[in-house]
């Protein structure tokens, strides 16, 4: 990795943890708040510019394009997120969603930092994924896991603004719980159903926990019209994530058509954006629908943020195998 | 009705055919309902999530279950049909009454919404539009005709459809995004019917060929239910051979194939390689693995074949000579001489004994080696799918369905009157608006064109003041005020 690049890509990360702090504290001074908030925003999009140029750069360096293992799937999804948060808070101008936006960036990148200098290495790829479908089918993919955070943090938003506080903190749980369970099965030799065990389990205690204390509102903290646009921020991000997912699983079946014969095999991998998929349909329905409440739309997206969460990173790190798999590097 | 006609007097009959009616109605309702197809979805997405977990028997073997969850509790998943569970009659049902909640929401409740999209807007009055979600009223310096007229240019900029009737106003935009739930639901539907076919006529299979024999489809493998029928001709990989890297890693596989029909007659030839098939008659053959498989040996008068095994980048044939020692042939590829080892309990590794290029022979004390050939094997991946064109037309389907369904449909609506401000022209224009998804960005839209609107007057009242001989009145009625269409 040539210097400019590592400096570029440290600029993105440093960014990322100083608009969540500068977001952050433009909630305590509410007289600086508009302008902190302008302050923030663009340092994060100083970090969206840089991560962008060190993207270009890795591929130009690797002469391929940048989106081979699990740091630069990584890179890619920070990149994602802070682009998709930009654009939604330019025609939203939701703020709230900016300091979580900006964490799960900085999350993202110390995770990516973490993880062995085998992974931040250029290194040649593999003859499976010698083909130009691989750029065609990995960045939606990529892309859509990003716009479905977005939803679920929007929903964590939702709730809180209507006054659930309790639930969000019962989901706060669920996702400590299974973002644990990923860094302990990715860095250490901890036992693969304990993992597993941690993150379904957790999720599901946190969930039905959440959805069970939906009815306890704390009115004081209630603001219905904020509630409703963090409503409709979530259903946005997930209009854009579908059909990249969408775009995702078809492009990949093509590939493997034209690689194998065969284009659907029931990989883990495959399996599971499915699984994705089929939940954010079954949330598309609920919403045409138009008898679900707000709130729990909002446990909708929290759920379908755990499932991207073990599309994405858990598979690899809770011991599920299959062809997808980033590799093992403990 | 019909049923019970015969039997009734017209005022007896109302209770059970209605009855029937009404149920037939309810189960009707109730499969095209969203609840179930809500519920049916989340019951599948677990199902596939758990197949997602327990390895699938049908992929890794039954071995790998126990050996990831040991024998007692790899039983109980076995037995409960986890471990091979797209093939359980449970995702069946599942699959079958999701198509059949399909078919019926698709029919009922989906397709005909499409006559909507042909129907012109209605127009609504200045009490409607204040009720509505989004409205605004505005009092501007103008007739109403001007503001009706400005409007419509505003909205025709953000690539609104807009219609004028006198003092009213229609418009909307992304109408197509109503036909998002149409188009994917056709898309699932010829998926669907797609698989169905596939699962009926379609085959598959693997099969490692030695350079010189054939490939025959009788080892297949199809669903329970296929009614397709096998092809009678074979196919005999006439070469094969591997092309390396510098390095010596494999670059690329190449067999040269001909398809023999039933009466033995060659009818096709083709050279195949990795991402380069051959199809003929509808069956597509690819390559998909290469190997070395037997090394062909003259021992004195005695001819032997050695199955070869991989090593490495390499191909090893062991020759067991009895009390620990062992012979072992070593081989690159089908050109490069083959390499005879020797290994005896005394020495620490194998020595290299000899080299011996093909079709030569080394005497070795009483034994004369000679080495014929190696046999490489070809890894001839095939399957035939006459369902693929319907496949990947649903894929088509689906994904501009979905794309689709991201576009918000907006709808809005305004009436202007005229006020009568000092002799001067005034009017009060009131417009808003719905729009079911992105409602608060569309919002915001709306009350920039507002400002727009009320700024855009504002400098015209300036500019008026200054020529305002040339503002003749009369002029207004210029406007154009047929229904216009974009
Ligand atoms: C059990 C099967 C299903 C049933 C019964 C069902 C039923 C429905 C119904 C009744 C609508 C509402 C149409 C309207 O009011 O305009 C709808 C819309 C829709 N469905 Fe399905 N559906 C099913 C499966 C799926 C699946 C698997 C997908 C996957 C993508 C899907 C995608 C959509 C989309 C994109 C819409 C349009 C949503 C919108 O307008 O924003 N459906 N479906």
């Amino acid at each position: 990795m040539s210097d400019l690049q590592l400096a570029l890509t440290n600029t993105a990360g440093i960014s990322s943890v100083m608009s969540f702090w500068v977001f952050v504290g433009s909630n305590a001074f509410k007289r600086w708040q508009p302008l902190m908030i302008k302050i923030a925003t663009f340092v994060m999009a100083v970090g969206f510019i840089a991560l962008s140029m060190a993207i270009v750069g890795r591929g130009i360096e690797a002469n391929r394009f940048p989106l081979a293992n699990l740091y630069e799937a990584l890179l890619w999804f920070a990149w994602a997120t802070t682009g998709a948060y930009l654009f939604l808070a330019k025609s939203y101008g939701v703020h709230q969603l900016g300091w979580l936006a900006s964490m799960t960036a900085a999350l993202f990148f110390i995770y990516g930092s973490w993880l062995p200098q085998s992974q931040h290495e250029i290194s040649p790829l593999v003859p499976a994924l010698v083909s130009y479908w691989r750029q065609i089918h990995v960045p939606p993919l990529i892309c859509s896991y990003a716009m479905f955070f977005l939803a679920g943090l929007s929903g964590f938003c939702q709730l809180w603004a209507s006054g659930r506080i309790l639930s969000v903190w019962s989901c706060i749980a669920a996702l400590a719980l299974a973002a644990t369970a990923i860094a302990l099965g990715t860095f250490t030799d901890t036992n693969t159903f304990v993992l597993q065990g941690m993150f379904v389990f957790g999720s599901l205690a946190g969930v039905l926990g959440a959805a069970k204390s939906l009815k306890k509102i704390d009115e004081k903290k209630a603001d219905q019209k904020r509630a409703e646009l963090f409503d409709e921020v979530a259903y946005r991000a997930i209009t854009i994530g579908f059909p990249l997912l969408t775009i995702g699983i078809i492009t990949g079946g093509l590939w493997a058509n034209h690689a194998w014969g065969t284009y659907w095999s029931w990989d883990p991998k495959e399996s599971m954006a499915l699984v994705t998929w089929l939940s954010y349909a079954a949330y598309i329905h609920l919403r045409v629908h138009r008898e679900c409440k707000a709130e729990s739309l909002s446990l909708v997206t929290i759920c379908g943020l755990l499932l991207t969460l073990l599309t994405f990173l858990g598979f690899n790190s809770l011991g599920f195998g299959g062809l997808h798999s980033y590799g093992k590097f403990k | 009705m019909t049923l019970t006609k015969t039997e009734k007097p017209e005022t007896q009959t109302t209770a059970p055919p209605s009855d029937w009616q009404a149920a037939y109605n309810s189960v009707i309702r109730f499969l095209g309902s969203v609840r179930l197809a809500v519920t049916l979805l989340s019951l599948t997405a677990l199902t596939v999530l758990i197949g997602a977990w327990c390895p699938q028997e049908s992929q890794v073997g039954q071995q790998k279950v126990i050996d990831q969850f040991g024998e007692q509790f790899a039983q109980v998943l076995i037995n409960a049909g986890i471990s091979d569970i797209f093939h359980s009659v449970w995702f069946l049902v599942l699959i079958g009454f999701l198509t059949v909640s399909l078919v019926a929401a698709s029919f009922q409740r989906v397709f005909p919404k499409l006559i909507l999209l042909r129907k012109p807007p209605i127009f609504l009055k200045k009490a409607a539009i204040e009720k509505l979600p989004i409205s605004q009223s505005l009092i501007l310096p103008v007739s109403k005709n001007q503001a009706m007229s400005l409007l419509a240019q505003k909205l025709k900029k953000k690539f609104y459809k807009v219609y004028l009737q006198e003092s009213q106003l229609a418009g909307e935009q992304g109408k197509f995004g109503r036909l998002a739930p149409s188009v994917t639901h056709v898309g699932l539907l010829s998926l669907l019917c797609g698989v169905t076919i596939t699962s009926w006529t379609g085959f598959s299979g693997f099969q490692p060929v030695r350079l010189g024999d054939s490939l025959s489809f009788a080892d297949s493998e199809h669903s329970k239910l296929w009614i397709g029928k096998l092809p009678n001709w074979r196919v005999k990989v006439e070469k094969t051979e591997r092309e390396d890297y510098p390095s010596g890693d494999p670059k690329q596989w190449y067999s040269d194939l001909v398809v023999i029909d039933s009466q033995g007659k060659p009818v096709k030839r083709q050279q195949i390689s990795v991402n380069n098939p051959l199809t003929y008659d509808g069956v597509d053959i690819y390559q998909s693995s290469w190997g070395l498989d037997t090394v062909a040996l003259t021992f004195n008068d005695h001819k032997q074949e050695l199955e070869l095994r991989p090593m490495g980048k390499l191909y090893a044939a062991f020759l067991p000579l009895g009390s620990g020692t062992i012979l072992i042939f070593s081989a690159r590829n089908q050109t490069a001489p083959l390499r005879v080892f020797g290994k005896t309990p005394n020495w620490q590794a194998p020595k290299l004994l000899a080299e011996i290029s093909p079709n030569q022979a080394k005497d070795f004390g009483s034994v004369k080696i000679q080495f014929n050939k190696v046999v490489p094997v070809t890894g001839l991946q095939y399957k035939c799918d006459p369902a693929l064109p319907l496949t990947y037309t649903a894929f088509g389907f689906i994904m501009l369905g979905v794309l689709l369904a991201s576009v918000p449909y907006r709808q809005v609506w305004a009436q202007a009157q005229d006020l009568d401000v000092n002799g001067k022209a005034a009017c009060q224009l009131v417009f808003g608006g719905t729009s079911y998804k992105a409602k608060q960005a569309f919002e915001k839209d709306l009350q920039k064109i507002a400002a727009e609107i009320e700024e855009a007057l504002a400098q015209e009242a300036q500019s008026t003041k200054i020529d305002d001989q040339k503002n003749d009145p009369e002029n207004e009625g210029n406007i154009a005020l047929c229904p216009t269409s974009n």
